[in-house]
């Protein structure tokens, strides 16, 4: 009795700061209640949620979201035959989160008749509400709900033939904020009111065989995408820009845009027993869309009536191939050694008739078109050697080559597009690993791993260019007690002519759990998030070009989660945390700083975003019988910036709920 | 012939020597009852209730190996395949036996989880599952972040993917089984990152519009895949930038300096009259508000 109470309180305890519910403690009998036919494990947790915010409600709508009401917190239903043969089916799976308004709900359905079908679905709903927030200087607002449905159904399931059916829907709407720049590029940006309905439904039919001692599997599958958010403005509006006398009076904008990616996979495997294993990948998926747009402006810019309006149609394409084999040898029984050879080759092509009247007056019609190509080859070797059951040792290489083929262009509708050849480039990666992992003693692990990269012409001057990167870690485990601590590093430098950019990632960090009494367990963490950036900019101020300031960004992340719980007379579990972020940036006590790299405040002002965002909790559940449990808890949020206080925010959540099996 | 005779013979007898070993899953039960009695809620139970398999698949001896030697020797780790004795390569090509040849497990050998000797048993328990699913041996949640401690932290930023919600799971964007070489960043990294059809970004399984193709794509997002932009995980950026400020993220690249871009002549530089000093023009995507992708301008105006 004693170890069943110690493996629920060490697996509780090591969680990441978790929202308060619903309720981790479960009721009923663990095991079940048994039928001549099958056994049954449920429970529900329903409750009320409440909530009292204070300061900026919408950036708590954006972070947290959580709203008073009743909900199903939490279901589970297992029904598993006593004997594996069920009459309609062996094992059924239901459970639920956040059922009955939470912005966060889902479900999760399992049917099975061994070996006959087995059915999934998974269905979740997300809210998501962005109010504009400063830190983003923006002003494209949403408040959309993303409903999404998974479902798999397999024929004959760990047969040597198994068939697969599945549909997918993934729906948003709602509405949202956007913005739009008109009437040319000294215009200004006028806010737009945009319905956004996006609709993908994904078809797919395969079949797996077992042939040969080769699995060979198969699907095809459709995926159709629908968009239809049309754009109005709602008010004659004078633009961000109110020191000029642009305004727009009217505004509607409608995009259909239908697509469909129809795809084909094909998979081959083979386990070849002592001295090799091999499998292979084909997948194609030739992605199109179709689109419209038509857009009339109306409103007044220098200083005199203008209207606008935009008619764009045509299609874009991406048929995209990749083609995979790995070859695993094993030489030895303490040698893996995998080699992968990948392939993919994407090709971007689209071109849109594009006509524009201004005042009435036409514009000559034209065709843009572009072409971006990525044909990306590599090959990967690892190794792997397991020289002793304390000692593991790896390496790698990989080399990659990618060629990058651009066209832009347009030309008059009508007249033949122009011959133009694609600028061609090629970047190649080298990158080598080498690690070990040593268990000097039982549950003792200490991991090492480092890898360097070089790549010799990387697209961006952000992207890795000479990179390297370094793990370490250490971890002392046993059933009761997990000490953990780790350092990773990752850097990277690329430079050219003009800008030298460079970027270090730093992360210490220690976590501990422990449970070292039948009713108490402890779990801590602490990790030390540590970003620096540097790269060179080049902008326009005031009508000057400036050159020669930097980038610069600092991110000092402590952060620290902390959980304990008890369980009292093995009838009442009190459980208590505290998550407490704070990013001290460079330990600046202006938003300006020291102005290092740059005469710009703006540029100045978001070198760092110092701010503190914590999350105290405690839960009570109270065993009232073995089939029912009473719940109440509470969660604190506070939102702190330190240099403005406009999204500050604070938030007392909680809940009272029971939980019953019957 | 003799040879192909004697040949067989061996190959004959060695089978049936072999299968004279197996003892049967009724004789497990015997001392481990407990666990015997809870098996039936196993997947790797529907193997024996279909009857169907050769003697040395179905049930316990499946995994453990022959019983009649540990039945003889009154039990003892030695004499049968014991998971807690016989390391991490032998649990992965004794789990691999079976559960091998499928797409989600077809780059196992070259994850970094077995590359760092976190093989099959690290993450489920065949006898202790705490979740109805996948017999994990915790919550999704609760074993991912049980090693991957920074990870942790990242989730509990401000804004963030809902995992700590529930409503998230951290194999919605990654295969702890490892993956195929992706097709962006080089094909390089990252390594455990899922991926959609055509090796895309997981990404993509949720935000759809993301996806284009489109007339105008913004080849960064193709070419080097979201996070050149995002932090996934968690940030302290409302869109989750890498950077607090939009602006200065759009200039780290937009600068016209050296080769860069697709073009390999410098990504395009901001124009004269975008005074950067104005905080109007701070905001870049307030008027190039089709980031990701345009069917209608090369400057993803609309």
């Amino acid at each position: 009795m004693k170890k069943f109470l110690l493996i629920p309180l060490a697996a509780a305890c090591s969680f990441a700061q978790p929202v308060i519910a619903p309720t981790n403690e479960q009721t009923g009998n663990p095991r079940g209640d048994n039928t001549p036919e099958y056994n049954i494990i449920q429970s529900f947790e329903l409750g009320y949620r409440f909530v009292s915010t204070g300061g900026d409600t919408g950036m708590y709508d954006s972070t947290v979201n959580y709203r008073n009401g009743i909900r199903l917190l939490a279901s589970s239903l297992v029904v598993q035959s006593r004997d594996g043969q069920g009459r309609f089916f062996d094992h059924l799976l239901i459970t639920t989160q956040g059922l009955g308004n939470d912005p966060y709900q889902s479900a999760v359905l399992r049917v099975e008749k061994n070996r006959l079908y087995r059915y999934g679905m998974i269905w979740r709903l997300t809210q998501y509400v962005d109010p504009a927030l400063t830190v983003s200087y923006g002003e494209h607002a949403m408040n959309t709900t993303r409903t999404m449905q998974d479902h798999d159904f397999t024929l004959f399931p760990d047969r040597a033939f198994q068939l697969f059916l599945g549909y997918s829907r993934n729906l948003e709407t709602g509405p949202a904020l956007t913005t739009i720049q008109l009437f040319n590029e000294q215009g200004d940006e006028y806010p737009l009111f945009a319905n956004v309905h996006r609709q993908v439904n994904e078809y797919r039919l395969g079949g797996e065989l077992h042939v040969l001692g080769m699995r060979i599997h198969l699907m095809h599958g459709w995926e159709n995408y629908k968009e239809n958010s049309p754009q109005s403005l709602t008010a004659p509006s004078a633009g961000n820009n109110t020191t000029d006398l642009n305004t727009l009076t009217s505004f509607q904008s409608t995009q259909p845009i239908h697509g469909t990616s129809p795809y084909w996979r094909v998979g081959l495997f083979r386990e070849g027993g002592k001295y090799w294993a091999v499998n292979g990948r084909f997948t194609y998926v030739a992605g199109k869309n179709a689109f419209s747009l038509d857009e009339l402006a109306a409103g007044t810019a220098f200083r005199g009536g203008a209207t606008q309006q935009i008619v764009t149609y045509g299609n874009a394409d991406r048929p995209a191939l990749t083609a995979n084999l790995t070859v695993t040898l094993f030489p030895s029984d303490h040698i893996d050694l995998t080699n992968q050879t990948s392939f993919s080759n994407i090709r971007m092509i689209g071109n849109a008739y594009f006509t524009e009247f201004v005042s009435g007056f036409q514009a000559s019609p034209v065709l843009p078109f572009q072409y971006l190509g990525i044909h990306t080859l590599s090959n990967s070797t690892d190794l792997l050697y397991h020289p002793s059951k304390w000692l593991s040792i790896h390496g790698g290489f990989e080399y990659s080559d990618r060629h990058i083929g651009s066209v832009q262009g347009q030309s008059n509708l009508g007249d033949p597009p122009p011959t133009q050849e694609a600028i061609e480039q090629t970047n190649q990666l080298k990158a080598g690993t080498l690690g070990f992992r040593l268990k000097p003693l039982k549950g003792f692990t200490i991991s090492v791993d480092g890898e360097v990269g070089r790549e010799n012409k990387p697209i961006y001057p952000i992207s890795d260019g000479n990179y390297q990167a370094f793990r370490a870690r250490v971890e002392y485990r046993t059933k009761l007690l997990r000490l953990d601590a780790y350092a990773k590093s990752d850097y990277n430098i690329n430079s050219d002519a003009l800008t030298s950019y460079a970027s270090h990632a730093r992360q210490y960090g220690a976590d501990a759990s422990w449970t070292p009494l039948s009713w108490f367990a402890i779990d801590a963490s602490y990790a030390k998030l540590h970003l620096t950036t540097l790269g060179g900019i080049n902008y326009f101020a005031k009508g000057k070009d400036v050159s020669g300031d930097s980038s610069y960004y600092i991110s000092n992340i402590h952060s620290a989660v902390l959980g304990a719980r008890f369980a009292i007379r093995k009838r009442v579990d009190l459980y208590m945390g505290y998550s407490h972020i704070q990013d001290v940036g460079d330990g600046r006590t202006t938003p300006y700083g020291a102005g290092l790299y740059t005469s710009s405040p703006a540029f100045q002002a978001v070198q760092s975003f110092p701010l503190r965002y914590l999350s105290p909790q405690f839960r009570l559940s109270i065993r009232i019988n073995p089939k029912l449990r009473w719940n109440a808890g509470y969660q604190y949020y506070g939102y702190r910036e330190q240099f403005s206080a406009l999204q500050n925010y604070l938030a007392n959540t909680g809940y009272s709920s029971l939980a019953f099996s019957f | 012939m003799r040879l192909l005779r004697v040949f067989l013979f061996a190959l004959v007898s060695s089978a049936l020597a072999q299968a004279a070993d197996y003892v049967g899953s009724e004789a497990c039960k015997v001392c481990h009852t407990a666990v015997y009695n809870q098996f039936f809620r196993n997947p790797h139970y529907s193997r024996i209730a279909g009857g169907a398999e050769t003697a040395e698949n179905p049930g316990c001896e499946s995994c453990h190996g022959p019983g009649k030697a540990h039945i003889e020797a009154r039990g003892g780790k030695a004499t049968i395949v014991a998971f807690s004795e016989i390391g991490p390569e032998k649990t992965l090509d004794a789990c691999l036996r079976c559960h091998s040849q499928t797409l989600s497990r077809a780059n196992i050998r070259r994850s970094v989880h077995t590359r760092e000797d976190i093989v099959c048993t690290n993450c489920h328990s065949v006898h202790n599952s705490k979740s109805p699913r996948f017999l994990l041996v915790k919550k999704q949640t609760e074993l991912c972040t049980s090693c991957h401690a920074s990870v942790k932290m990242q989730f509990a930023m401000p804004f963030k993917h809902r995992v700590n919600e529930g409503v998230v799971e951290c194999t919605d964007c990654h295969n702890p089984h490892g993956t195929f070489a992706p097709s962006w960043r080089m094909a390089s990294r990252p390594r455990m990152v899922d991926q959609k059809e055509a090796n895309e970004e997981p990404c993509l399984k949720c935000h759809a519009d993301k996806r284009g193709p489109f007339v105008y794509e913004h080849a960064s997002v193709r070419v080097d895949g979201c996070e050149i932009c995002h932090m996934p995980h968690g940030s302290t950026n409302a869109k989750m930038l890498t950077r607090p400020a939009i602006f200065t993220l759009c200039l780290e690249c937009h600068n016209g300096a050296g080769s860069f871009g697709r073009t390999a002549s410098g990504v395009i530089h901001t124009p004269s009259t975008h005074n950067l000093a104005d905080p109007r023009y701070q905001n870049c995507t307030t008027c190039h508000a089709r980031i990701h992708g345009s069917n209608a301008d090369p400057f993803f105006l609309r």
